[in-house]
């Protein structure tokens, strides 16, 4: 309160309250961080035609999103993949190995958005993923809802493991295991101050 | 109605179920010893996925042959048996039927507390029964084992006892779940 009556006094604030509200206006995109502890990134694969879901503790996601500024904005996500957690230490420490992530070499997987469109139901964004080296495309589709606190993004994307040489050995089998996964994920978004 | 008339041999139903459930285990032990010592890996998980297919398959078979078995009477023991041969015999089968239910439902739920759930050949995803529990899997795997131990010793005095009753007894014990035999008297 007194903050805004002290800038009603000054002539360069209100040049400031001007600057952003023309952002606004020409569609800049809020910067949003990820709360950690209410956010899941999560996939899901199947092996021996049975279902199994994991998560990943340890991820960064930069986002800077408006549905008004679909051009400006942008997603940034740092995973580590060590994180990964299947609920089973066996299957983790597979999942871990040289066959799989081979995270001795490839600690981290990383996912930039290039483009965003509208779609009937929310919105989709076309992306690049490194992972174990390789990079290739992974668009995804997701909703955005805003809240009093932030937003929200719950979305779905869907990948073949073998594209990023997820699957050394045996592991590339896919009647063992199935080369797609698909990956859910489920952002409690802060606004940068 | 139950099947009245007591029958000299057991019926084509009865014995499909004998040998398919009896080949069954048979495999079931093969691919489960396989597996115990396979290292962590794409044929290990393999190996185990076929195992609970076979499982879950010899756990419906037995619920199938159990509700057969109330509504067509087994064939009555020889009456040259003693009371305790035939309390040993009926506890012996019933023996079978307690782990046919128990060994398939015991595996499933190690999986379940895995979170490693039950496939059946790939076609549809049984449904866990526990919540995920490291030390309740490792009380299952236990269980598993000792049940497959009381599994191979009650076979191997079911074989003993079926084998004493054709050449020893000379009764038709034995064949009456043979197919493609012909029961008689014998001497």
């Amino acid at each position: 309160m007194r903050g805004l009556s002290r800038c009603v006094l000054l002539p360069v604030c209100w040049a400031g309250i001007a600057l952003s509200a023309a952002a606004n206006a020409a569609g800049a995109p809020t910067s949003y961080t990820t709360d950690a502890a209410l956010s899941r990134l999560e996939f899901a694969g199947t092996q021996a035609g049975a279902q199994f879901k994991a998560v990943f503790h340890e991820f960064t996601a930069a986002v800077d999103f408006a549905p008004e500024a679909l051009a400006a904005s942008s997603f940034d996500v740092l995973i580590d993949l060590s994180s990964v957690d299947s609920q089973d230490n066996d299957r983790d420490s597979t999942i871990r190995g040289p066959d799989l992530y081979d995270v001795a070499h490839w600690p981290t997987a990383h996912y930039v958005t290039r483009s965003f469109t509208k779609t009937a139901t929310g919105f989709s964004a076309t992306g690049a993923l490194t992972l174990r080296g390789v990079t290739k495309d992974v668009p995804i589709d997701f909703q955005f809802t805003s809240s009093a606190t932030g937003a929200k993004l719950d979305g779905t994307a869907s990948l073949k493991r073998l594209d990023f040489g997820v699957g050394q050995g045996d592991w590339r089998s896919t009647e063992g295991v199935k080369d797609e996964v698909k990956i859910n994920f489920s952002l409690v978004l802060t606004p940068k101050h | 109605m139950p099947n009245l008339k007591l029958q000299a041999r057991y019926g084509a139903v009865a014995q499909g179920f004998h040998w398919i459930i009896a080949s069954l285990i048979v495999v079931q032990f093969t691919l489960g010893l396989t597996a115990a010592g396979l290292p962590l890996g794409m044929h290990k998980l393999n190996v185990l996925a076929r195992h609970k297919s076979f499982g879950m398959t010899v756990l419906m078979l037995a619920i199938l042959r159990l509700l057969w078995r109330f509504r067509n009477a087994p064939p009555p023991l020889p009456s040259a048996m003693t009371p305790i041969e035939k309390g040993l015999a009926r506890t012996t089968h019933a023996a079978f039927y307690v782990l046919l239910f128990a060994l398939p439902i015991s595996g499933w739920l190690m999986s379940s507390a895995k979170k490693y759930s039950v496939s059946w050949f790939g076609l549809f995803t049984w449904p866990d029964l526990i919540g995920k529990s490291a030390p309740a899997f490792d009380a299952l795997h236990a269980t598993h084992q000792i049940l497959g131990v009381a599994m191979f010793s009650v076979a191997v005095l079911h074989i003993f006892a079926a084998l004493k009753h054709h050449f020893w007894n000379k009764d038709d014990v034995l064949l009456r779940m043979l197919p493609f035999t012909k029961s008689e008297k014998r001497s």
